[in-house]
């Protein structure tokens, strides 16, 4: 993974000195509420419904053992034991003291971390593919250009203060796990017959109250043009976004009002004054950056698989977690473990300091101290040897992470909702939690197949709910907390967008509501068919139908 | 009193920002672009969405103006000032300049700050440069870091 060099390190201690002197200009009474609000922003500082919230920045979601040892430190020490994995990779802690945040940035700056733009109108984290560099469907390694974008936004002097929050999102395997439908710009990074990296580029798409998928402006980016492209698109949208209303402040309705043609057009003439400009890429800084991520020394081995037969026979739960959380990696003899943090009565996401100290030790142990952070709000451990899964997953177990559950109805996305933040509408992580009860049952759970949940406490969609298979909004009704429920939404590859099934329901209504869903899938499935296939094929109407009949 | 920062100082201003044609006794005068003319010796005033014209490169200083410290489109104009249409006067920005930001704005090219009145000069004196170096380009330096300084991987 990357490592700071003198330069990072430099920027990044400096950051903790500047903002220091600005908070302690803002508690001096300096500096008024309002304005330093854009600058503890732009340092990841919420303030929330109950405390501040401090957003940990995780680049593209990798971190290693040292890193989340000082995250569990920190949730120890200025937190109430624990911290919450958010759906953009980045780690959230909800109860620090305003006045304490500069301390926990120096300690984040001793282990190369930081919470640089993690909020406010600016080039957020870039989030990647959770199974970068390891996955058997990759083609190319998305992480150095992750790295090489985030290096290019730090503080860009340009397009810190653009006229709403900007994130970019990258994915170079078969699969999109990367959701690149749906950020202001998604990047598809191959290899091509030519052994050239070229990146296609898509803008415009996004989630919050408009969603929409993002439309490809350019296909065959070279990559030396990759910052120079970037460039030219983030100085469109910042002359000409809109400014006059936060909602329609996203690049998505720029390029709506200039049509996707017209906005190309208007970045390739942008383009042409910028491209070949000394922020052009060359072959050796794109080699610099690979250096960071080359493949770790590999065992070579059997591939363990005799002895995981025998063990699978022995623990059905083992087996059920191999199913599920346990994917194919480019290296024989290796997995890619996901520990989910989807445990019911847990809020999805949340893990204890003790949690993220043994994740790390983990990490060390059975892999080569690397850790993931999921959009699923998952940890994952990408480098686990096959002979080694059944002790991990034992200790996984014995720790809360072991949940046999990865993209099953369980492993529901959740923003932290009208719990913590004060946007939300309604709360999320009770009505998660309810859900997660009623269908407990592993054999209902398997028999359902593949199932993204995704709930949002309010329009702005941090829980994804629109790219649910099944959607759920929370919604105010004169007051009174309901939710709207969309189906058939999708964030990876062919993404689409939920429809609204009808009217809304009390927190009551949801879990028999979603029964019927499931009962009106299972009745009308092929054999094999995934809920969102079937959903796609047979379309709303028997869903409609059926969930609105006379109530029981 | 608004403060004048030009080139890291509080300077006395030689200018001053008028509606129209207006006379002023002694100053320089900074005039909006519908009253400008190339040939004036005047200053001008741009909005912040202003679109760049090369004929505005006659001005001996350009004026942009922020209607809020938190918008950017002045930083994209600047930047295309500078950088597109070589301008080489003073870019001074005006209007809601926050104290706390210059470091962004000299970086896009402006050359001077006409802080209003509450603002803080002595908060924008320490903070004029936060930090040592900057990864990516601009105005100030248009080469990235790796290109200025050899980095280890």
């Amino acid at each position: 993974m990357y490592r700071y060099d003198a330069f990072d390190q430099k920027f990044v201690d400096e950051r903790v000195v500047h903002y220091r002197a600005q908070t302690e200009r803002y508690l001096a009474g300096e500096l008024p509420e309002d304005e330093f609000l854009q600058l503890r922003l732009r340092n990841g500082l919420y303030i929330q419904r109950l405390a501040p919230m401090l957003r940990v920045a995780v680049p593209y979601g990798t971190l290693d053992s040292r890193q989340l040892r000082t995250l569990a430190f920190i949730a120890r020490e200025y937190d109430r034991g624990y911290g919450h994995l958010s759906t953009r990779q980045n780690v959230q802690f909800n109860w620090p003291e305003l006045a304490e945040v500069p301390d926990i940035l120096q300690d984040l700056a001793k282990v190369q971390m930081h919470a640089i733009q993690t909020s406010g109108s600016c080039i957020r984290n870039i989030t990647t593919d959770q199974f970068a560099g390891v996955a058997e469907d990759e083609s190319v390694d998305p992480r150095p250009y992750c790295e090489i974008i985030r290096q290019w936004s730090t503080s860009h002097p340009e397009f810190d203060w653009l006229p709403r929050k900007f994130k970019i999102a990258v994915t170079g395997a078969s699969v999109d796990r990367a959701a690149v439908d749906v950020h202001d710009i998604g990047l598809v990074v191959y290899r091509t017959s030519d052994e050239e990296i070229e990146f296609d580029v898509k803008v415009g798409g996004g989630l919050g109250r408009t969603p929409v998928i993002g439309q490809t402006i350019r296909r065959g980016l070279p990559v030396q043009h990759l910052l120079t492209y970037l460039e030219a698109i983030l100085r469109v949208y910042n002359r000409y976004g809109r400014r006059d209303n936060k909602y329609k402040a996203r690049i998505k309705i720029l390029v709506r009002a200039m049509t996707a043609d017209g906005f190309r057009d208007k970045v390739d003439a942008e383009w042409a004054h910028l491209k070949g400009s000394p922020s052009t890429l060359e072959e050796q800084d794109i080699t610099r950056i690979e250096a960071h991520f080359q493949p770790p020394a590999y065992h070579s081995q059997p591939d363990g698989g005799d002895v995981l037969g025998k063990q699978r026979l022995e623990e059905p739960a083992f087996d059920r977690w191999l199913r599920h959380n346990v994917a194919a990696h480019k290296q024989s003899g290796y997995a890619i473990v996901t520990l989910s943090t989807k445990i019911t009565g847990v809020p999805p996401g949340d893990v204890s300091d003790v949690q993220m100290d043994a994740v790390a030790e983990w990490a060390d142990r059975y892999g080569f101290g690397e850790i993931r952070i999921s959009h699923e709000q998952n940890f994952v451990l990408p480098d686990v040897r096959l002979d080694e899964l059944f002790e991990l997953w034992q200790q996984a177990d014995a720790a809360q992470l072991g949940a046999h559950n990865v993209g099953l109805l369980s492993d529901i996305i959740c923003c932290p909702g009208g719990d913590y933040c004060s946007l939300a509408n309604a709360k999320s992580i009770p009505l998660a939690e309810t859900i997660q009860r009623k269908f407990d049952s592993y054999d209902y759970q398997h028999d359902l197949g593949p199932l993204d949940i995704n709930i949002s406490g309010c329009m702005n969609a941090c829980g994804h709910h629109h790219v649910g298979h099944i959607g759920i909004l929370g919604v105010d009704k004169k007051g009174a907390e309901f939710y709207q429920v969309s189906l058939g939404g999708h964030a990876g590859n062919g993404a689409s967008l939920g429809q609204i099934i009808g009217p809304s329901f009390s927190r009551e209504e949801v879990p028999d509501r979603i029964e019927t869903i499931f009962q009106v899938y299972l009745d009308h499935r092929h054999e094999n068919e995934a809920f969102l296939s079937c959903f796609r094929r047979v379309g709303m109407d028997p869903f409609k139908e059926r969930v609105y009949a006379n109530p029981d | 009193m608004p403060t004048l920062i030009k080139h890291d100082k509080i300077t006395q201003d030689d200018w001053e920002l008028v509606e129209a044609e207006t006379p002023v006794n002694g100053a320089r005068r900074i005039v909006p672009v519908d009253a400008w003319l190339p040939e004036s010796g005047d200053g001008l005033l741009l909005p912040g969405d202003a679109e760049p014209d090369a004929r505005f490169c006659e001005a001996p200083l350009i004026a942009i103006n922020f209607a809020v410290f938190s918008d950017g489109r002045g930083l994209s104009l600047a930047v295309l000032l500078r950088t597109r249409f070589d301008f080489t006067g003073e870019l001074r920005a005006v209007g809601d300049v926050h104290p706390e930001l210059l470091y962004y704005l000299n970086r896009c090219g402006f050359d001077s700050y006409l802080l209003p009145d509450g603002r803080s000069a002595q908060t924008a004196l320490s903070t004029l440069a936060p930090y040592t170096d900057y990864y990516q380009a601009s105005v100030l330096e248009p080469n990235p870091s790796h290109r200025r300084i050899r980095r280890f991987a």
